[in-house]
């Protein structure tokens, strides 16, 4: 695996180099009628970008939004500026170009390639892995894809003890909420007729899936019964690998969020106000079976974030720090994707757009200015723009 | 007994020598600086153009004051809105004040881009301002009163006498209107919400605080009998 790894890594690197120096001296003059538009590409669909269109804005479908991101997906601070801004657009940034193209060249009959995309607060992380889901999502993958793993963990809706396994505590409503999420995500995929279960399924003594039966019933037995949704979804992600091995449908594994399934303090309580620590979360599990490498014909993206976990150990933003010794063991080997801050170039970029969605109102030295107060980062640069 | 005469003495002494400073401290209220410390010059274009003049010289050796921390020589700084964000503070929480100026600011952005985007034409596109500053200008032009009404004694009897006013003090009047205005809300509404709706009706010479002015200018008129209390 780690052969397959290093080798792409080198196969694909000096291409890219050469590409982006290409590009650089391509941009040097730039005429004056394109440099007000050269912030915005029309190429919509992801699969075309490459680094010709580095750090341009493309305009995300309204209704590919709402199958992807309607559950989640998308941050709450760039949800009120897409709605302000009355489109959604997504900057092509370096990362996201990165692994779109890798997903192209992989080779899908080895075991899936892992990669982690880290950085600093407020860098973008979410909006890359929104990049590589929409990529994703129109190369007709299958999308397994967990908004916010913090929200099971931090802030969980119910918990209640398991019944099929002692010890272990169910987040049944959160459970059920993602099985729509991910209903709603994979609608066209989900219709077809061949995606079957390969096992019996016992719910309790009357319900039961039967071998054969379609991977939307099982959803809907997950929705329909709460009860069952923790189990359904630990189910289903077993199926998805079987489904993904015989070679059915193309998965990929975007988890957001993904170091707090590894981190010892929860805020999920059995009845004895006892904390629970993730590993004893039944939905760990599936998501945890789901990052191994015993599949093929998939790939796996997720993020290491530091406000997944409690802010008291908010110290670094490398993987390693984030998901901890035995985090760290369970994905290895894997690829360190890092979201980096805005370069000027990026910073220019969005400054355009902001002044062409009337958003910001410019006076002389702005950029620049604002270029030193945000130190490069977007989520700061958005909260400085706000009162401009 | 002589102890006591050597310490009163002494007391008198530190007394008389302190004099000077006493009322020196006095005349300068609470101020660290003594009076004879200037208003510091921060913004750019000022120095700039007293270096142009070669009137910086003169400024060389003066004791200025420290700059405060609001005020800024960036482009973004504008005073009308500092000395507002300091009539909307209370208890001296000023980043707070600052923060909820900030967030007033990208409210009105956000219902003006709204209306914006709503509107079909292009003239009527043309007609709502998106710059938040301009906005709270032309709000404060707008909310600005020309009279005031003062209390006068004559013959045991209280006459609201309607009075001119300067500039400064109906600016005044203006902003501690639309504070005012700001607060009086739902108990679910926030602040900055509030104050941007105001500002933004107010740009528009409609809503409370414009409805404000123009009720003491109709009770001015009203009393415009009493007018010569003024002076006599």
């Amino acid at each position: 695996m780690f052969k397959t790894t290093a080798d792409l890594l080198i196969k694909s690197h000096p291409l890219r180099v050469v590409q982006g120096r290409f590009f650089a001296a391509a941009v040097a003059e730039p005429k004056s009628e394109d440099r007000l538009q050269s912030f915005r590409t029309f190429e919509a669909d992801p699969s075309k970008h490459n680094t010709n269109h580095q750090s341009q804005f493309y305009k995300v479908d309204s209704t590919d939004k709402k199958v992807l991101f309607q559950y989640g997906g998308l941050p709450k601070s760039f949800q009120i500026q897409a709605k302000t801004f009355n489109e959604t657009c997504l900057m092509v940034r370096d990362p996201s170009i990165q692994i779109i193209n890798h997903l192209k060249t992989i080779d899908y009959t080895q075991p899936p390639i892992k990669f982690v995309l880290y950085g600093k607060k407020g860098c973008g992380k979410t909006l890359t892995l929104a990049h590589i889901m929409h990529y994703a999502y129109k190369n007709d993958f299958l999308i397994v894809h967990v908004p916010w793993v913090g929200n099971w963990m931090r802030r969980c809706k119910d918990t209640s003890n398991s019944e099929t396994k002692p010890g272990f505590i169910d987040l049944n409503i959160d459970a059920a909420a993602w099985l729509v999420h991910f209903k709603t995500q994979n609608a066209n995929i989900l219709e077809n007729p061949e995606l079957k279960t390969t096992i019996d399924i016992q719910w309790n003594k009357r319900e039961c899936t039967p071998i054969g039966s379609s991977l939307l019933e099982l959803i809907d037995q997950g929705i329909n019964r709460i009860r069952f949704a923790s189990n359904c979804v630990n189910y289903l992600a077993e199926e998805v690998k079987k489904l993904s091995q015989s070679g059915l449908c193309r998965t990929l594994l975007a988890i957001d969020g993904f170091n707090a399934f590894f981190y010892p303090n929860t805020r999920v309580f059995t009845e004895k106000k006892e904390m629970v620590p993730p590993s004893r979360v039944t939905l760990t599990e599936g998501f945890l079976n789901l990052t191994k490498f015993d599949w093929k014909n998939s790939v796996i993206v997720v993020t290491v974030d530091e406000i997944a976990i409690a802010e008291k150990d908010q110290i670094s933003h490398y993987p390693r720090y984030l998901l901890g010794k035995s985090g760290f063991e369970h994905l290895d080997p894997f690829l360190p994707v890092e979201v980096k801050d805005y370069s000027e170039k990026e910073h220019q970029s969005i400054m355009d757009y902001y002044r062409e969605r009337k958003w910001i109102h410019s006076y002389p030295g702005q950029n620049d200015e604002l270029y030193f107060l945000s130190g490069g980062n977007p989520f700061r640069l958005m909260n400085l723009c706000n009162a401009l | 007994m002589c102890a006591t005469k050597v310490l009163f003495s002494r007391c008198f002494a530190v007394s008389k020598l302190n004099t000077p400073i006493l009322s020196y401290i006095q005349q300068n209220s609470m101020s660290v600086y003594p009076n004879y410390y200037i208003e510091p010059i921060y913004r750019k274009e000022t120095q700039q153009e007293l270096v142009k003049t070669g009137e910086i010289s003169k400024y060389s050796h003066i004791p200025t004051k420290a700059t405060l921390n609001g005020q800024t020589c960036s482009d973004s700084y504008d005073p009308v809105i500092a000395l507002f964000t300091n009539y909307v503070m209370r208890q001296g929480l000023k980043a707070l004040a600052r923060e909820q100026m900030d967030k007033c600011f990208e409210n009105i952005k956000r219902l003006q881009l709204e209306k914006y985007h709503k509107c079909t034409t292009e003239e009527e596109k043309l007609k709502i301002e998106l710059d938040p500053k301009k906005v709270f200008h032309e709000a404060i032009n707008n909310s600005k009163p020309l009279l005031q009404l003062t209390g006068v004694k004559r013959g045991g009897v209280r006459y609201q006498v309607p009075m001119p006013i300067t500039d400064r003090r109906s600016e005044f009047i203006a902003m501690n209107w639309l504070v005012d205005a700001g607060k009086e809300k739902d108990r679910k509404v926030r602040f900055a919400m509030q104050l941007a709706r105001e500002l933004v009706d107010a740009s528009n010479n409609t809503g409370k605080v414009v409805k404000r002015k123009q009720d003491l200018h109709r009770q001015c008129e009203a009393n415009k009998a009493f007018a010569h209390y003024r002076w006599s």
